[in-house]
């Protein structure tokens, strides 16, 4: 067989398409015969039809004729002229249609005479009834010359319909016989064409598609990865045993590089590959794959050593860096407590800083009010000063007086003392007098008991004025030093005033100065949350990079080993 | 105690003579001295009253040279120029300065007048002879001469009629030109 695959499905299934289209050619044929079969029965059914329709108006036209003929009514005409219009329309059809009949033609032609001269002898009989001549109308109905014509009618078209039944007869067993003849040949033409598809079909599937399925299982295979099956040998010249020789150099080729790539793992990178063409992708590849590794091993060796050393000083500065981290993680520890405490400070001087505002602030209300009292103070010593110098001033009066005073008291005491010794010289005379001067002893010693009395009275009176001139001295003395010391006050308390004024001035300003403290230390306390947040955040950070120390020293120990087995991976190459 | 009666009149005259006191027998007028009381310094001196013309208040003393200490000089009473004998002196008194409080005692013994200078006229009074004892021996010397007695109640009683007769006092003296 030298035929490909194309040529041999092109056989196959254009053998089962010519006999379906033979098929289809005799069925087509028979389905028209089988159309202009049943178009001249249905021709025929028509002119049947019309046939009858036109006897039937016929029929009208005589009862039309005779209900006039009996009433004289001329709604009796109604069908007459109905029937009259339906005869002319309904022969004239079956004239058109039956032109292909000359039989048919000439017996209509005979019809169409016979109908002419019935239409006119009713016309005529209903003319003459019309004319009043009842009579002779019915005399022309009572000759049977009409009841004649129709019987000629009647037979002419019974002859004509007997004519088309027969040709409808024979025409229907003309389709029938045809029919069964089509009906055989599409069922023999199908199965044959049936036959014929399966039989091809039966053949191209063995011939394709089990070579097909077996190169799909070995490339199945070889999509799996095993490269260990051979493609079987076929060597057939179509395109399936050209696929069968493409799929086995596929395979060998795939089995080269594979062994190529075995090589490569196993570290031989001694080995050229050269490519199978071209546009050998997976051999340009390959080739390119082993000079790039090559060359990369070759920077990795020389990479490995560097890192080697490098990851070896890394350790070291890993080490340090951790150590270092734990003592600066340390300092910053006692940094946030010491900023911890130092916050505590500030919020402790905040709160002093407020009370003492406070007490400012109410240092200076007092330091006011102290401003008015020093000045109430300044006008109640001005006032004390003044009763001061009226008491000083009665004083002077009450000494002077109680001079004048003194100055009567002797007066009187000398009068005292005179009338005592008037009294002595009496009694004396009255003891000269002996017994008549006894009454005038009495007197006399009355006299003297008097000035005694006097006497005694203004030693009283002398010792009472002597200790108020005593106390109005002291007291006029008392009322200098008390001018003196409310003098003295007054300068004070103008001192005093000005003093608490200044003081008034110095409290006002150290109460603004301390609520600038007091706000400024609102701010330090602000700032010392922030400072004692922000060393938080460096302690958690300092705790971090502690343990980032150590991971990184874990890290950096582990990159040396990584390095030291990197250049035992690098040394196994043999490039 | 007399035995109990019940008649109440009997009863209330025998409390009576029971509390009765025996009145004083009149004092002789003979038994008594009228004496004229003084001070000087602190003590209480006394003379008779019958020899005392009267009593002055002491002012104007005028000094006269030449004489005894206790002249202390002479005084213009009513017109009559008198001495001043000052007591003190003969009893050896302390002395302080002279002021008007000072009284002048006159006195007229036989053709003697002269005034005594005290410090203060105390009263008149009579007293009872009998209440004058005599000097305690204590008191020698002119004191004792000058001295009538001294009463219960040390009251110092002179002798001014032996003072006044004693010669003693006269002044008599010259002086050379």
């Amino acid at each position: 067989m030298k035929w490909n695959v194309g040529t041999k499905l092109g056989v196959g299934f254009g053998l089962a398409l010519a006999v379906f289209v033979a098929v289809g050619i005799i069925a087509y044929r028979s389905t028209q015969e089988l159309l202009s079969a049943s178009g001249l029965r249905e021709h025929t059914y028509i002119v049947l039809s019309n046939l009858a329709q036109g006897l039937s108006a016929l029929k009208d036209v005589e009862t039309g004729q005779r209900g006039y003929l009996l009433t004289g009514e001329t709604d009796y005409l109604e069908p007459y002229q109905a029937g009259l219009k339906e005869i002319d329309r309904s022969f004239g059809e079956v004239r058109k249609i039956t032109t292909d009949n000359p039989g048919q033609q000439h017996r209509l032609d005979r019809l169409e005479l016979l109908i002419k001269e019935r239409l006119a002898s009713s016309k005529e009989t209903i003319d003459v009834f019309r004319s009043g001549k009842s009579d002779a109308a019915l005399q022309i109905v009572k000759s049977g010359k009409d009841k004649a014509l129709m019987d000629q009618i009647r037979a002419v078209v019974a002859e004509m319909q007997n004519e088309e039944e027969g040709l409808l007869i024979k025409r229907s067993a003309e389709a029938k016989s045809n029919a069964e003849q089509v009906e055989w040949t599409i069922v023999l033409g199908t199965v044959l064409a049936l036959v014929i598809a399966g039989v091809a079909g039966l053949i191209i599937t063995r011939n394709i598609a089990r070579p097909l399925q077996e190169l799909t299982r070995v490339a199945e295979q070889i999509a799996g990865g095993d490269l260990s099956t051979n493609v079987p040998a076929d060597d057939r010249d179509d395109e399936v045993g050209a696929l069968f020789k493409s799929f086995r150099r596929m395979g060998e080729s795939l089995h080269s590089m594979a062994g190529t790539a075995e090589n490569i793992a196993a570290g031989d990178l001694r080995t050229n590959v050269q490519p199978q063409s071209a546009k050998d992708m997976l051999g340009t590849s390959f080739a390119r794959m082993i000079g790039d590794l090559r060359e990369q091993l070759r920077s990795l060796g020389e990479g490995a050593t560097t890192l080697g050393s490098a990851a070896t000083e890394i350790v070291a500065s890993t080490t340090q860096l951790a150590s270092s981290a734990n003592e600066s993680a340390t300092s910053v520890s006692e940094t946030t407590t010491t900023v911890e405490e130092v916050r505590q400070t500030a919020q402790m001087a905040n709160q002093k800083a407020k009370a003492v505002a406070d007490t400012a602030q109410r240092a200076a209300q007092i330091s006011q009010s102290g401003r008015k009292s020093t000045a109430d103070m300044a006008a109640g010593m001005e006032r004390i000063r003044q009763q001061m110098e009226s008491i000083a001033a009665s004083m002077v009066r009450l000494s002077e007086q109680g001079q004048a005073i003194g100055q009567i008291i002797a007066t009187v005491e000398d009068l005292a003392a005179q009338s005592n010794l008037l009294a002595v010289n009496a009694a004396i005379e009255a003891a000269k007098a002996g017994e008549h001067g006894r009454g005038f002893s009495v007197v006399a010693q009355e006299v003297k008991s008097l000035a005694e009395q006097s006497r005694q009275a203004t030693n009283q009176v002398r010792s009472i004025l002597s200790d108020i001139q005593k106390a109005t001295t002291a007291a006029v003395m008392a009322t200098e030093q008390g001018a003196k010391a409310v003098e003295a006050g007054t300068k004070q308390t103008e001192t005093a005033g000005e003093s608490i004024q200044a003081l008034t001035g110095s409290v006002t300003e150290a109460a603004q100065a301390a609520t600038q403290i007091a706000a400024s230390s609102q701010q330090q306390l602000v700032g010392m949350d922030q400072v004692a947040i922000a060393m938080e955040n460096i302690k958690q950070a300092s705790t971090q990079n502690v343990a980032s120390a150590r991971q990184l020293e874990t890290a950096a120990r582990n990159l040396n080993e990584l390095g030291q087995r990197l250049k035992q991976l690098v040394e196994r190459y043999k490039v | 105690m007399n035995p109990p009666t019940s008649d109440p009149q009997e009863i209330l005259r025998a409390r009576a003579r029971a509390l009765a006191r025996t009145a004083e027998p009149a004092p002789n007028p003979s038994a008594m001295l009228d004496l004229l009381e003084f001070r000087l310094a602190q003590e209480r001196y006394a003379i008779e009253n019958r020899l005392v013309m009267e009593v002055s208040p002491f002012k104007e003393l005028t000094l006269l040279p030449c004489t005894p200490a206790f002249i202390r000089g002479i005084v213009n009473v009513r017109g009559r120029i008198l001495p001043v004998l000052d007591f003190k002196r003969f009893f050896g008194l302390p002395e302080v300065g002279l002021t008007d409080l000072h009284r002048i005692i006159l006195v007229r013994g036989g053709d003697v007048e002269l005034g005594l200078l005290a410090d203060d006229i105390t009263s008149l009074r009579q007293i009872p002879v009998s209440s004058v004892q005599p000097a305690p021996p204590t008191l020698t010397g002119i004191r004792g001469d000058y001295l009538k007695g001294v009463t219960a109640d040390r009251l110092i009683v002179l002798d001014l009629a032996r003072i006044l007769a004693d010669p003693g006092i006269i002044v008599n003296e010259e002086v050379d030109a």
